[in-house]
């Protein structure tokens, strides 16, 4: 199969009222090409080329509607077996997607995250 | 018994591998160690394929008098870089910053065994050869336009899609929307302005007809069901990956990735160490290769065809040959130079080459009147020609036959013809379910 879409529900980072949030993609497998929206509640939605960090806000701007961070990414490269990213929030990972390139060489890769307070 | 075994694995690993959908094309055997070992006939080494670990089971039918007719040889190549991970984008890829960078990523090692290395007195002995090779690119300002138009068209793709599908999760994750057509009428201005401002699309309305295009297709596809939305959402996304073409610049894109045109070198070396008495206490280094091979990729219409030069060095261990070979010519010195052409297609590939050699050995002729050691220098030349198909049963199994004339052998100099069948197999990493070799029932 040559595209498969991988959803990540229920994902959550616990931030404080005051507290920026950064958020890291880091395509870890060689030869990814990809871009990652960012759908924040309010209109302050960003987007990340390739790997890349973005300030999605402060913790209270992000409280009630579920965050939504897609990436479209593709695999180019033959010696490369996988596609495999890195979605963290200062730092902290909240979730690595793996796929084997004989199931998809390119991917849409949805999470769905919750900001809870402390 | 073990040979039935072996073939039964034979027969059934085209089968066993389709199910891997592996998806990087696999070449004919070509490492330096199997071709110093004599498990391949040709001289110019086709350039590296993409597998980390890349075997072959060679299958090599000699005649009675020459000995074996028993597949039993055995050669494995394997690229140590390529088993992690180390981040690379697409460009630090295919644009190493230094000449350092592409011999640490091209860097192979090969080995090969046979039991079937005949000596001079016609015994076998045990023979292990190992190899090593590297390549390099050489871009030019036309590949990286191409590289660039085509990274512009992928990542405009991208781009419109993630905007698209983020929106669309949003929307119901969030229950913002009811039903369908409350979601492709949230989702109608995203559609248009993605397309638009990522300059796909030249005209506002062109974007707003690709926008109506899809919402007329939505209506062909299973219903929204805000409780299990996600039937919907992927054959909306699929519509769109379609109406964008994002497969079709994807595989034209990692198509020239393979194929990219211009000229690359590979440098390769090789070593035979026989063991004559089957000790390993007692072995001998009996010759070693050195091979440069410059190698040129047309483009457009002739994309398809490579050429391919070679210029080979090999020294043979004259106090070895003088011990296992008695009165058999052998030259210490050898220079092959030759010329492959090769035609890559879809699922096969054809090959020709011609190969020139120039040998010579200073030998021994007593000494001159002030006991001052003399030699005299023996030269001879030979030519070499072979042609070699090859098929791809899967991505994963090349089956490829080389038929022609070889050089003059240091056994049965007479016995020049080449008819070699081999069987070459790709692992690249596989998960560990991948593999379930119980399925052989092999001891």
């Amino acid at each position: 199969m040559m595209h498969k879409i991988y959803r990540y529900r229920n994902l959550s980072f616990v931030v404080a009222d005051e507290t920026e949030v950064i958020l890291s993609v880091v395509f870890k497998s060689d030869g990814d090409k990809g871009h990652t929206a960012i759908n924040i509640p309010g209109s302050n939605d960003c987007e990340i080329e390739d790997s890349g960090t973005q300030n999605i806000g402060i913790g209270s701007g992000l409280r009630g509607d579920t965050t939504i961070v897609t990436t479209e990414v593709a695999n180019l490269i033959p010696e490369e077996d996988e596609i495999r990213i890195e979605y963290r929030f200062n730092g902290q990972l909240i979730k690595e997607h793996v796929n084997l390139k004989s199931e998809a060489e390119r991917a849409t890769i949805i999470l769905y995250i919750k900001f809870p307070a402390p | 018994m073990k040979l039935s075994k072996a073939w039964i694995v034979l027969v059934m690993l085209p089968t066993w591998l389709t199910a891997q959908e592996k998806l990087s094309k696999l070449q004919p055997p070509s490492s330096p160690a199997s071709g110093i070992l004599g498990l391949q006939p040709t001289t110019v080494l086709a350039p590296k394929s993409y597998q980390a670990l890349e075997t072959a089971l060679f299958s090599n039918f000699i005649n009675n008098n020459s000995g074996s007719i028993v597949p039993n040889d055995f050669a494995l190549e394997f690229t140590p870089y390529w088993t992690q991970n180390h981040s690379l984008s697409v460009d630090e890829y295919l644009y190493p910053k230094s000449s350092i960078d592409q011999v640490i990523r091209n860097s192979s090692f090969s080995l090969a065994s046979t039991q079937h290395f005949q000596l001079g007195d016609s015994t076998m002995s045990n023979a292990l050869a190992f190899g090593y090779r590297t390549t390099f690119y050489f871009g030019n300002h036309k590949d990286r336009e191409e590289v660039e138009r085509f990274t512009g068209l992928l990542s405009t793709d991208q781009k419109v899609k993630a905007k698209i599908v983020s929106i669309a999760e949003y929307l119901i994750a969030n229950k913002e929307i009811t039903n369908q057509k409350e979601l492709m009428a949230a989702i109608g201005a995203t559609i248009v302005n993605a397309v638009y401002e990522s300059g796909k699309i030249g005209s506002l309305k062109e974007a707003e007809e690709f926008m109506k295009d899809i919402v007329a297709k939505s209506i062909l596809i299973p219903p929204l069901d805000t409780a299990a939305p996600d039937p919907f959402l992927d054959s909306l996304y699929s519509l769109i990956d379609q109406k964008l073409s994002a497969e079709i610049v994807f595989n034209e894109f990692k198509t020239y990735i393979r194929e990219r045109y211009g000229f690359s070198l590979d440098v390769a070396f090789a070593g035979v160490l026989n063991f004559p008495a089957n000790k390993f206490e007692s072995s001998y280094i009996a010759r070693q290769s050195f091979w440069i091979t410059p190698a040129y990729r047309f483009k457009d219409k002739f994309s398809f065809l490579k050429i391919l030069g070679v210029l080979r060095y090999e020294w043979y261990n004259a106090d070895y040959y003088n011990a296992y070979f008695p009165g058999i010519k052998t030259y210490e010195n050898n220079l092959d130079f030759g010329l492959s052409v090769a035609g890559e297609f879809r699922k096969f590939a054809l090959s020709f080459e011609m190969v020139g050699r120039n040998s010579h050995s200073e030998l021994p002729a007593g000494t001159d009147a002030e006991g001052n050691k003399l030699f005299r220098k023996e030269q001879n030349s030979d030519f070499q020609y072979i042609a070699s198909f090859s098929y791809n049963l899967t991505e994963q199994v090349v089956l490829s036959y080389s038929l022609g004339n070889r050089f003059e052998p240091v056994l049965n100099p007479d016995n020049t013809l080449v008819s070699l069948l081999s069987l070459n197999i790709g692992f690249g990493s596989p998960a560990k379910n991948d593999i379930d070799w119980r399925k052989f029932n092999l001891r």
